[in-house]
């Protein structure tokens, strides 16, 4: 088992910087995870890790030992590809034996290590299969059995899922979590899928645009966002203007008591599930809005009420609705938004610490 | 940590392609055009030749037959290969393989066998022609311009036919029916969507035929007669023992290379937005239609294929004829098969050994630089493709003359040997080879080598175990025709063989010349036969595609 860590790497193209000097520590038998829009400079630094593509600055150290200089093939890192790149020439068998030829491994072993990976990723019986007549979610689960049949200190995974259709993507990441969980071996996933994310994540970093913008696990990034880009790229967000002054917070005409030693225009941040419409009773502090409902939609186990407020448009998410939700639209509506559930963003994208005002 | 130039072997391979480009393309036809610009007789330099181009009648002349035979040749081409594939896409043709069949056999039969059957047929004792006469029908012999424009038709049509067919396949039947739906009418629609559609095809196809047209030296050679064109008049400048003028033969081959240039870049220039992607969801389906209209298409599409295969078929019945001397006699006989075996099987020898040496060349050379131009791209990979692009438009003849005037004395005096033509054909035939590894590599996706070296293989080494045996079948198809056309060669070859050197193209068409139809006939079998085993193995290994034979 192996630990990672990465300083100050960075990277460039040209006079782009598509990384800006990462820094990560990962431990051993995690399944660590990076997040974000396309472009945020995830597959990149997943393929410096892997030695496919070289930093311009900063060091890899696994176990202690520093990686980069070596070539990518001496690295011992399996990698899972979002095209699964599996070798449409050899047959099931023969692409899980790959790697292990090129550690000229004894006959018997290879042969038992690839019986072993496949029936890890229940292919046990395809072994003479040519992966043309297989599906993709197949394909992948063979591209799974050959990273983890060369048992390697770390397991990068580039969007290994984002090829399949929506049912097979939950089926196989259940997999891929339990595999993973079995066998301890250090992970590092990447997705923009954040559903994925939260799901399989023992923690997640989202990136953007080079840097990294939180580390946590899966329910410090979804209720406890530290950056506003982290609020609004994980999950669903409403966000409102709002105003600090003299320790009191405003938003549209209300006005309520919030001890903080700060001023100044703030963004308020609440996800649709908190928002309470006027039929529940308050309880805490809470902001009250005045609204009008614009658009109901229903989803079956819950519906999205688009409201508009004085403050400005909100999406409110009311779970198992009633049957009169329909008749909603248009009507007006007192919206609360409990004091506990809200976050604040500077304009800078930081939260704004508002502990001692909940 | 700076980045760091890396030298690995393909830093060396770069350095190798330049090389052999630089002394086998590059500097040989710097010496047609060093050699354009001097005065034979006092060796200054002077603008004299290309002076002479623009007011000497005769040049005048050639270069108008040139862009008459090239413009002539390309319609032809054009006209009949949209319509076959138009026709063989679009409706049900019973005996769709052999139309293909067919049209393959036309696509490799030897170049100038087409002119010399043409003229067995149509000459001036051709036989249909004095069949005609007996019945008292009198057509004028088949040679001058109408005749070279008619044998390029029907040669290079069938260019047009594979690369339109795969077009016109590919075109999503939504579009069209779209088009159906918003109220055109199908021939409408056929002007309006479909040929814009398959546009980018039917141009390249065009710039294909009119530089083969261009080109082409053995036809306007032997059906041409006084229609001299710029490849003509440049061998015979050059060839002529007494009299030579390799100084103006070396203009009219650089006025071959500019016309040449002049329509590649039209057409990239035309086409320069013309790029369409569709995502192919419904294959358009095949017409089945009934009556007159069945019987008028199918009469259309065997008669273009026929006729196209006709030189070859021409041929190898000739070849069985009884013959005393030059002359056809009544009869069938091994004759001139034995006169070929005992006489003349040197060239047979020599096809065989150049074109075969050619091809390792080509194929090593050519994978090599085909892998630095989809997996290396850089200055001097694009450079490298770039240059690449020229034997495209430098004709055979002239790719001779400027081998024979670089390689003619010490230390690189090769003239008369056999490597100075399997040389020129290395150096014809390597774009083909590495453009066509570059298209094949970039359907493997270099994800499978990051597979292959994350397993722990070295970048060398996943290529060779992974790479290669993806794009084997491609390179080995691709190896075979070009084989096919280095058996084929006839205009480079021409200006460099020696006795000892000859091979079978230069010798059919040696006898074409001398009027020994017999042993053209046999020799053209025999090369023919080799010729189809080749393309027949080619198009198993390609998974029965079409498109790998062009």
């Amino acid at each position: 088992m192996a630990d990672l860590k990465i300083q100050g790497l960075a990277k460039s193209y040209k006079d782009v910087r598509v990384l800006e000097s990462i820094n990560l520590d990962i431990a051993s038998g995690e399944f660590f995870t990076l997040l974000g829009p396309s472009g945020c400079g995830k597959t990149t630094l997943l393929r410096t890790i892997a030695g496919f593509q070289h930093q311009d600055r900063g060091e890899i150290i696994v176990k202690g030992e520093r990686i980069d200089h070596k070539p990518a093939h001496k690295r011992d890192i399996g990698m899972v590809f979002q095209d699964y790149a599996i070798f449409p020439h050899l047959s099931v068998a023969d692409n899980v034996a790959f790697g292990l030829k090129a550690r000229s491994l004894p006959k018997g072993e290879i042969e038992a290590r690839v019986n072993e990976s496949l029936k890890m990723v229940r292919l046990d019986g395809y072994q003479d299969r040519l992966p043309g007549e297989m599906s993709g979610g197949q394909q992948q689960r063979i591209g799974l059995a050959r990273a983890m049949a060369i048992r390697p200190t770390l397991l990068l995974m580039d969007e290994p899922l984002s090829n399949l259709d929506a049912k097979l993507r939950i089926e196989l990441r259940e997999d891929i979590r339990d595999i993973q969980r079995r066998l301890g071996i250090t992970t590092i996933y990447v997705t923009h899928d954040q559903e994925e994310a939260l799901a399989v994540s023992d923690r997640i970093c989202v990136m953007n645009k080079g840097n990294v913008e939180q580390i946590g696990t899966p329910f410090e990034i979804y209720r406890k966002p530290l950056r506003r880009f982290a609020a609004s790229f994980v999950g669903t967000m409403n966000f409102l203007p709002g105003q600090l002054e003299g320790g009191r917070l405003r938003v549209g005409s209300q006005s309520i008591d919030f001890p903080v030693d700060a001023s100044g225009p703030v963004e308020l941040a609440i996800r649709p599930e908190n928002v309470e419409l006027a039929s529940t009773s308050p309880h805490g502090g809470t902001i009250a809005l005045k609204g009008e409902v614009l658009k109901v939609t229903f989803l079956g186990r819950e519906a999205h009420y688009t409201l508009r407020t004085e403050a400005g448009e909100i999406v409110a998410q009311v779970a198992d609705p009633a049957q009169d939700f329909i008749e909603m639209e248009g009507r007006p509506v007192e919206v609360r938004l409990p004091l506990q559930k809200i976050a604040l963003f500077r304009l800078n994208g930081d939260v704004l610490d508002a502990g001692q005002a909940r | 940590m700076k980045r760091r130039v890396r030298f690995d072997i393909w830093t060396f391979v770069l350095i190798a392609a330049w090389v052999i480009l630089i002394a086998l393309l590059i500097w040989p036809l710097s010496s047609v055009l060093h050699a354009s610009l001097l005065d034979n007789d006092t060796g200054a330099f002077s603008l004299v030749h290309y002076f002479q181009i623009a007011t000497v009648k005769a040049y005048q002349r050639a270069i108008g037959n040139t862009l008459l035979a090239g413009f002539g040749g390309m319609s032809g081409a054009l006209i009949l290969g949209v319509t076959l594939a138009f026709v063989t896409t679009r409706f049900h043709i019973f005996g769709r393989a052999l139309i293909q069949t067919l049209a393959v056999v036309a696509l490799v039969s030897p170049p100038f066998i087409g002119a010399y059957a043409w003229i067995v047929l149509f000459g001036a004792s051709g036989v249909v022609r004095k069949g005609l006469d007996a019945i008292g029908i009198s057509i004028p012999p088949l040679y001058g311009a109408a005749g070279v424009i008619l044998v390029f038709a029907f040669k290079f049509f069938p260019h047009v036919f594979l690369i339109t067919s795969g077009a016109l396949a590919s075109i999503n039947r939504s579009v069209e029916e779209a088009a159906e739906s918003l109220g055109v009418s199908p021939t409408k629609r056929l002007f309006t969507v479909t040929f814009p559609l398959i546009l980018p095809a039917i141009s390249a196809s065009a710039l294909l035929t009119f530089v083969l047209s261009i080109a082409d030296f053995g036809t306007p050679r032997i059906i041409g007669r006084d229609f001299n064109v710029l490849a003509t008049e440049a061998f015979n400048l050059y060839g002529s023992e007494v009299g030579g003028n390799p100084g103006m033969a070396s203009a009219l081959s650089v006025a071959l290379i500019v016309l040449s240039m002049v329509i590649v870049f039209g057409q990239r220039w035309v086409l320069r937005k013309n790029v369409y992607h569709s995502n192919l969801i419904k294959k358009p389906e095949r017409k089945r239609v009934g009556g007159l209209k069945a019987v008028g298409l199918h009469v259309l599409a065997y008669a273009i294929v026929l006729i196209g295969a006709l030189p070859a078929i021409i041929v190898v019945l000739f070849s069985f004829r009884r013959t005393s001397g030059p002359v056809f006699q009544p009869g069938v006989s091994l004759q001139s098969y034995e006169r070929v075996i005992s006489t003349v099987s040197d060239p047979i020898w020599n096809t065989l050994i150049f074109s075969s040496t050619a091809v390792v060349a080509i194929v090593i050379t050519g994978t090599l630089i085909g892998y630095l131009i989809s997996r290396r791209p850089g200055i001097a990979t694009g450079a490298l493709d770039a240059t690449l692009m020229v034997p495209y438009v430098v004709p055979g003849i002239v790719m001779g003359i400027a081998f024979i005037t670089r390689f003619n004395e010490p230390p690189l005096a090769l003239t008369g040997t056999g490597l100075i033509i399997v040389m020129a054909v290395f150096v014809r035939r390597l774009p083909y080879s590495a453009r066509s590894v570059a298209a094949a590599l970039k359907q493997v996706g270099p994800n499978l080598e990051d597979a292959a070296v994350s397993l722990g293989y070295s970048p060398s080494k996943a290529f060779v175990k992974v790479t290669v045996p993806l794009i084997l079948p491609g390179i080995m198809a691709g190896a075979l025709m070009s084989f096919v056309t280095a058996m084929n060669e006839l205009s480079s070859s021409l200006v460099l063989y020696v006795g000892s050197t000859i091979t079978m193209p230069v010798r059919i068409y040696l006898s074409v010349m001398d009027g020994e139809y017999g042993t053209a006939s046999a020799l053209s079998t025999i090369l023919l036969a080799m010729t189809v085993i080749a393309v027949y193995a080619a198009f198993h290994l390609s998974g029965r595609k079409e498109s790998a034979l062009l």
